[in-house]
Protein backbone atom coordinates (compact mmCIF):
# COMPACT_ATOMS: atom_id res chain seq x y z
CA UNK A 1 0.00 0.00 0.00
CA UNK A 2 1.47 3.28 -0.71
CA UNK A 3 1.61 5.57 2.23
CA UNK A 4 0.94 9.39 2.16
CA UNK A 5 2.94 11.83 3.53
CA UNK A 6 1.52 12.48 7.01
CA UNK A 7 4.32 15.37 8.56
CA UNK A 8 1.77 18.01 7.63
CA UNK A 9 -0.40 16.44 10.15
CA UNK A 10 1.77 16.44 13.28
CA UNK A 11 2.09 19.69 15.42
CA UNK A 12 5.39 19.90 17.69
CA UNK A 13 2.95 21.28 20.50
CA UNK A 14 1.74 17.78 19.52
CA UNK A 15 4.72 15.30 20.88
CA UNK A 16 5.47 14.15 24.33
CA UNK A 17 8.53 11.83 24.43
CA UNK A 18 7.70 10.62 28.08
CA UNK A 19 4.69 10.03 28.56
CA UNK A 20 3.36 10.50 32.40
CA UNK A 21 0.59 7.57 31.99
CA UNK A 22 0.28 4.49 33.24
CA UNK A 23 -2.65 3.59 32.64
CA UNK A 24 -5.05 3.29 29.75
CA UNK A 25 -7.73 5.81 30.83
CA UNK A 26 -4.48 8.08 31.70
CA UNK A 27 -2.85 7.72 28.27
CA UNK A 28 -6.28 8.45 26.91
CA UNK A 29 -6.62 11.91 28.90
CA UNK A 30 -2.96 13.03 28.46
CA UNK A 31 -2.53 12.35 24.67
CA UNK A 32 -6.10 14.52 24.23
CA UNK A 33 -4.93 17.10 26.70
CA UNK A 34 -2.61 18.29 23.91
CA UNK A 35 -5.48 19.20 21.65
CA UNK A 36 -7.35 20.68 24.53
CA UNK A 37 -4.47 22.73 25.33
CA UNK A 38 -3.87 23.66 21.57
CA UNK A 39 -7.27 24.93 21.19
CA UNK A 40 -8.20 22.15 18.14
CA UNK A 41 -11.43 20.26 20.02
CA UNK A 42 -14.03 22.74 21.61
CA UNK A 43 -14.95 20.15 24.19
CA UNK A 44 -12.83 17.72 25.86
CA UNK A 45 -15.48 15.34 27.54
CA UNK A 46 -17.17 14.99 24.36
CA UNK A 47 -13.91 13.67 22.48
CA UNK A 48 -13.08 11.57 25.64
CA UNK A 49 -16.47 10.01 25.39
CA UNK A 50 -15.74 9.28 21.75
CA UNK A 51 -12.42 8.07 21.87
CA UNK A 52 -13.47 5.57 24.84
CA UNK A 53 -15.92 4.27 22.39
CA UNK A 54 -14.19 3.73 20.06
CA UNK A 55 -12.20 1.31 22.16
CA UNK A 56 -15.49 -0.16 23.10
CA UNK A 57 -15.92 -1.13 19.25
CA UNK A 58 -12.45 -2.64 19.68
CA UNK A 59 -9.08 -2.08 21.33
CA UNK A 60 -7.04 0.45 18.75
CA UNK A 61 -4.34 -1.24 20.42
CA UNK A 62 -2.74 -2.81 17.42
CA UNK A 63 0.39 -4.95 18.80
CA UNK A 64 4.13 -4.65 18.99
CA UNK A 65 3.79 -2.19 21.09
CA UNK A 66 1.83 0.44 19.12
CA UNK A 67 -1.97 2.25 19.90
CA UNK A 68 -3.68 4.27 17.76
CA UNK A 69 -6.55 5.86 19.32
CA UNK A 70 -8.61 8.11 16.67
CA UNK A 71 -12.12 9.26 15.81
CA UNK A 72 -13.42 11.29 13.92
CA UNK A 73 -15.48 14.18 16.02
CA UNK A 74 -17.70 17.07 14.98
CA UNK A 75 -15.69 19.12 18.14
CA UNK A 76 -12.59 19.76 15.71
CA UNK A 77 -12.09 21.16 11.90
CA UNK A 78 -8.82 19.28 11.68
CA UNK A 79 -7.33 15.84 10.86
CA UNK A 80 -4.23 15.75 13.07
CA UNK A 81 -1.84 13.18 15.04
CA UNK A 82 -0.60 13.10 18.54
CA UNK A 83 2.61 11.41 19.05
CA UNK A 84 3.39 10.05 23.33
CA UNK A 85 5.48 7.12 24.04
CA UNK A 86 5.80 5.54 27.02
CA UNK A 87 8.99 3.99 28.14
CA UNK A 88 7.33 1.23 30.82
CA UNK A 89 4.83 0.70 28.29
CA UNK A 90 1.01 0.91 29.47
CA UNK A 91 -1.85 -1.71 29.94
CA UNK A 92 -3.81 -0.87 26.54
CA UNK A 93 -6.02 -4.42 26.17
CA UNK A 94 -3.85 -4.51 22.67
CA UNK A 95 -4.45 -7.15 20.42
CA UNK A 96 -1.53 -9.01 21.55
CA UNK A 97 -2.00 -8.34 25.09
CA UNK A 98 1.69 -6.56 25.60
CA UNK A 99 2.11 -3.27 26.89
CA UNK A 100 2.04 -0.17 24.26
CA UNK A 101 4.84 1.96 24.09
CA UNK A 102 4.22 4.47 20.94
CA UNK A 103 0.56 5.85 20.97
CA UNK A 104 -0.50 7.83 18.17
CA UNK A 105 -3.88 9.95 18.83
CA UNK A 106 -5.64 11.02 15.69
CA UNK A 107 -8.61 13.15 15.88
CA UNK A 108 -10.39 14.57 12.64
CA UNK A 109 -13.47 16.20 11.24
CA UNK A 110 -16.57 14.81 10.33
CA UNK A 111 -16.66 16.31 7.07
CA UNK A 112 -16.39 14.15 3.87
CA UNK A 113 -15.27 16.51 1.46
CA UNK A 114 -11.22 16.34 1.10
CA UNK A 115 -11.49 13.46 3.29
CA UNK A 116 -7.82 12.28 4.82
CA UNK A 117 -9.25 10.88 7.69
CA UNK A 118 -9.13 7.36 6.73
CA UNK A 119 -5.74 7.20 4.00
CA UNK A 120 -4.14 8.78 7.17
CA UNK A 121 -4.85 5.99 9.26
CA UNK A 122 -4.20 3.65 6.88
CA UNK A 123 -0.46 5.34 6.38
CA UNK A 124 -0.04 5.30 10.01
CA UNK A 125 -0.78 1.59 10.40
CA UNK A 126 1.51 0.70 7.26
CA UNK A 127 4.69 2.56 8.67
CA UNK A 128 3.93 1.69 11.76
CA UNK A 129 4.32 -2.08 10.38
CA UNK A 130 7.78 -1.86 9.86
CA UNK A 131 9.89 -2.72 12.55
CA UNK A 132 12.76 -0.38 11.43
CA UNK A 133 10.69 2.38 12.05
CA UNK A 134 9.38 1.27 15.45
CA UNK A 135 12.95 0.52 16.01
CA UNK A 136 13.75 4.37 15.85
CA UNK A 137 10.61 5.62 16.87
CA UNK A 138 11.16 4.07 20.21
CA UNK A 139 14.25 5.90 20.80
CA UNK A 140 13.68 9.91 19.66
CA UNK A 141 13.89 12.11 21.32
CA UNK A 142 12.83 15.14 19.28
CA UNK A 143 10.12 15.93 17.62
CA UNK A 144 12.45 16.95 14.46
CA UNK A 145 13.29 13.34 14.82
CA UNK A 146 9.45 12.36 14.65
CA UNK A 147 9.05 14.14 11.95
CA UNK A 148 12.43 11.98 10.02
CA UNK A 149 10.91 9.03 10.48
CA UNK A 150 8.07 9.65 8.72
CA UNK A 151 9.96 11.06 5.68
CA UNK A 152 11.72 8.03 5.70
CA UNK A 153 14.78 8.77 6.61
CA UNK B 1 -23.45 27.16 29.55
CA UNK B 2 -24.08 25.29 25.90
CA UNK B 3 -27.77 23.45 24.72
CA UNK B 4 -27.20 20.09 26.16
CA UNK B 5 -29.06 18.46 22.85
CA UNK B 6 -26.38 20.27 21.07
CA UNK B 7 -23.54 18.48 22.79
CA UNK B 8 -25.19 15.04 22.72
CA UNK B 9 -26.21 15.96 18.77
CA UNK B 10 -22.60 15.91 18.43
CA UNK B 11 -22.24 12.88 20.50
CA UNK B 12 -24.46 11.04 18.64
CA UNK B 13 -23.05 11.96 15.40
CA UNK B 14 -19.25 11.12 16.58
CA UNK B 15 -21.55 7.90 17.04
CA UNK B 16 -23.04 7.25 13.77
CA UNK B 17 -19.43 7.98 12.09
CA UNK B 18 -17.94 5.52 14.01
CA UNK B 19 -20.59 2.89 13.24
CA UNK B 20 -20.27 3.76 9.67
CA UNK B 21 -16.59 3.80 9.28
CA UNK B 22 -16.03 0.37 11.17
CA UNK B 23 -15.84 -1.61 8.23
CA UNK B 24 -13.88 0.39 6.49
CA UNK B 25 -11.41 0.86 10.19
CA UNK B 26 -11.44 -2.84 10.25
CA UNK B 27 -9.98 -3.02 6.50
CA UNK B 28 -7.11 -0.85 7.53
CA UNK B 29 -6.22 -3.74 10.27
CA UNK B 30 -7.96 -2.81 13.42
CA UNK B 31 -9.72 -5.15 15.44
CA UNK B 32 -14.04 -4.46 15.46
CA UNK B 33 -15.46 -6.24 18.07
CA UNK B 34 -17.90 -4.48 19.73
CA UNK B 35 -20.15 -3.26 16.85
CA UNK B 36 -23.53 -4.36 18.88
CA UNK B 37 -22.13 -2.68 22.24
CA UNK B 38 -22.04 1.03 20.32
CA UNK B 39 -25.63 0.54 19.18
CA UNK B 40 -26.73 0.18 22.43
CA UNK B 41 -24.69 3.08 23.23
CA UNK B 42 -26.26 5.15 20.25
CA UNK B 43 -29.75 4.39 21.32
CA UNK B 44 -29.08 4.79 24.92
CA UNK B 45 -27.85 8.36 23.63
CA UNK B 46 -30.94 9.18 21.33
CA UNK B 47 -33.63 8.49 24.17
CA UNK B 48 -31.70 11.18 26.11
CA UNK B 49 -32.22 13.88 23.04
CA UNK B 50 -35.75 15.39 22.48
CA UNK B 51 -37.77 13.82 20.00
CA UNK B 52 -38.38 16.87 17.45
CA UNK B 53 -34.49 17.56 17.61
CA UNK B 54 -33.61 13.54 16.61
CA UNK B 55 -36.20 13.47 14.17
CA UNK B 56 -34.36 16.50 12.46
CA UNK B 57 -31.28 15.08 12.78
CA UNK B 58 -31.99 11.94 11.35
CA UNK B 59 -33.56 13.64 8.64
CA UNK B 60 -30.96 15.56 7.76
CA UNK B 61 -28.36 12.46 7.89
CA UNK B 62 -30.51 10.69 5.60
CA UNK B 63 -30.56 13.73 3.17
CA UNK B 64 -26.87 15.09 3.20
CA UNK B 65 -25.26 12.33 5.65
CA UNK B 66 -23.64 15.09 8.19
CA UNK B 67 -26.58 16.57 9.76
CA UNK B 68 -24.53 19.14 11.86
CA UNK B 69 -20.98 20.48 10.77
CA UNK B 70 -18.30 22.67 12.59
CA UNK B 71 -17.97 26.14 11.95
CA UNK B 72 -14.60 28.05 11.99
CA UNK B 73 -14.34 31.74 11.45
CA UNK B 74 -17.67 31.84 10.97
CA UNK B 75 -17.68 29.54 7.89
CA UNK B 76 -19.90 26.22 7.93
CA UNK B 77 -17.40 23.14 7.30
CA UNK B 78 -20.74 21.85 5.72
CA UNK B 79 -20.58 24.17 2.52
CA UNK B 80 -18.14 26.42 3.21
CA UNK B 81 -20.28 29.42 3.04
CA UNK B 82 -20.18 31.98 5.53
CA UNK B 83 -22.61 32.94 8.11
CA UNK B 84 -23.87 36.12 8.99
CA UNK B 85 -22.30 37.88 12.05
CA UNK B 86 -25.20 38.48 13.25
CA UNK B 87 -25.43 34.46 14.24
CA UNK B 88 -22.19 33.83 15.42
CA UNK B 89 -22.41 35.56 18.34
CA UNK B 90 -25.70 33.60 19.74
CA UNK B 91 -24.04 30.66 18.49
CA UNK B 92 -21.13 30.25 19.99
CA UNK B 93 -22.71 31.07 23.32
CA UNK B 94 -24.72 27.38 22.05
CA UNK B 95 -27.41 28.60 23.74
CA UNK B 96 -29.66 28.03 20.39
CA UNK B 97 -29.42 25.58 18.06
CA UNK B 98 -28.80 27.31 14.92
CA UNK B 99 -28.88 26.58 10.82
CA UNK B 100 -26.80 27.13 7.55
CA UNK B 101 -29.39 29.32 5.88
CA UNK B 102 -27.29 27.67 2.23
CA UNK B 103 -27.23 23.93 3.39
CA UNK B 104 -29.79 23.67 6.20
CA UNK B 105 -27.17 21.48 8.30
CA UNK B 106 -27.27 22.89 12.06
CA UNK B 107 -24.52 24.31 13.02
CA UNK B 108 -21.85 23.72 16.44
CA UNK B 109 -19.29 26.54 16.73
CA UNK B 110 -15.79 25.35 17.58
CA UNK B 111 -13.92 29.44 18.04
Amino acid sequence: MQTMDLTNHFKKALFIPQMKATTKAEALEELLDLFVNEKLVKNKYIVLDMLNQRETLGSTGIGSGIAIPHGRTTATADVIIAFGRSQKGIDFDAIDHQPVHLFFMVIAHPNEQGNVYLPVLGSLVTILKDSHNREKLNTITTFEELVSVFHGE
Amino acid sequence: MGHKDLDSLVSLQDLDLMIEEAEDVEKLGFSITGCSELKVARKELSEKISKPLLYRYERLRGKLKRAIVPVKNDICLGCFLRQPTSIGAQGREGNDIFTCENCGRMLYWLD
